[in-house]
């Protein structure tokens, strides 16, 4: 961050910043999990519990993508970010289980 | 804030005017503790929903009432949405503002067509099934958790379109960058819950009724 650069946008254009294509593949992936998911509803007489199993495969994947790309927290100096992230959804799977324990077992 | 804002000029920004700024990076992390939060209201929505989902009374079940073209089309704009999100950022950062503003229009106008289909979906739900909120335990906790999920698409819509007004008033400084990142970061994690909406609700609701 001390290394501003602020002469010109000549210099602002040789910079890390990576052009729209990391991110278009991170967009296919996503496509083809989503498409993944829906054309095995859609094709249906697969076995249930392996249905259920990829579907939620899929979205987690898909999650981890758009987390990691498009929100960035894969990159540099994100160690806060994820670990309130990971405890958000640490909190909010434990909530499901709580919930669904209580309940029906 | 007055020598902010006489920075106006675009090519004197630095490269990530995003966090050119103890508050504007402030302003980053402590929206990832709010998302966090948000990612935490989310899970008790779904506790409640995957809880009392076979909870029909006499009313229709999952399988018999979604629709999967509908959802899929859906998805697909939401997902399309939090690319053209992207590029309005990669546009920020390369401060090309009428790039920036276009895209972050587009966002906003396919954040609408999502909940136009939205809207017509829980229509055709309570006209052609008679399927409200109080038919039974499933369709009160269907109707909140992805209701819940659509008055966050609603209040994206209200934000980002508040975040173009302001941009193409003030310009891109280093006081309004921050507000275009963390509005984007706010529409990635719509995108993401969605991800869990339709897989747990409509997906699920599809393969295991």
């Amino acid at each position: 961050m001390t290394d501003h650069h602020n002469d010109g946008s000549v210099v602002r254009h040789r910079h890390r910043h990576e052009g729209p294509r990391k991110h278009v593949i991170a967009f296919i992936f996503s496509i083809v999990l989503t498409a993944i998911a829906f054309a095995t509803v859609a094709a249906g007489g697969v076995n249930t519990a392996f249905t259920v199993i990829l579907l939620l495969v899929m979205a987690v994947l898909q999650v981890l993508v758009q987390l990691g790309y498009w929100m960035h927290l894969k990159d540099k100096g994100h160690m806060i970010p994820i670990v309130f992230m990971a405890g958000g959804f640490f909190v909010a799977g434990l909530c499901i289980i709580a919930a669904l324990y209580w309940m029906w077992w | 804030m007055s020598t902010l804002h006489a920075q106006k000029a675009t090519n004197t920004l630095p490269h990530e005017p995003e966090k050119a700024t103890l508050e504007g990076r402030n302003k980053i992390l402590g929206f990832w503790l709010f998302l966090a939060g948000e990612a935490v209201l989310f899970g008790t929505l779904f506790a409640t929903f995957l809880t009392l989902r076979n909870q029909v009374a006499d009313g229709p079940s999952a399988s018999e009432l979604f629709s999967l073209p509908i959802t899929a089309v859906a998805t697909l704009i939401l997902l399309v949405s939090s690319l053209t999100s992207v590029f309005s950022i990669q546009a920020m950062h390369r401060g090309n503002v009428k790039s920036l503003l276009t895209w972050l229009t587009v966002t906003v106008l396919l954040g609408f067509g999502f909940l136009c289909l939205e809207i017509y979906e829980f229509y055709e739900y309570v006209t052609h099934y008679g399927y409200g909120m109080t038919t039974s335990a499933f369709s009160s906790s269907f109707y909140t958790l992805v209701g819940f999920h659509g008055a966050h698409v609603i209040f994206g819509i209200c934000w980002i379109s508040i975040i173009i007004g302001q941009v193409a008033k003030k310009g891109l400084t280093v006081v309004t960058a921050p507000k275009v990142y963390v509005s984007a970061m706010y529409w990635h994690f719509v995108d993401v819950v969605w991800v869990f909406v339709f897989t747990v609700v409509y997906l699920l609701g599809k393969v295991v009724g």
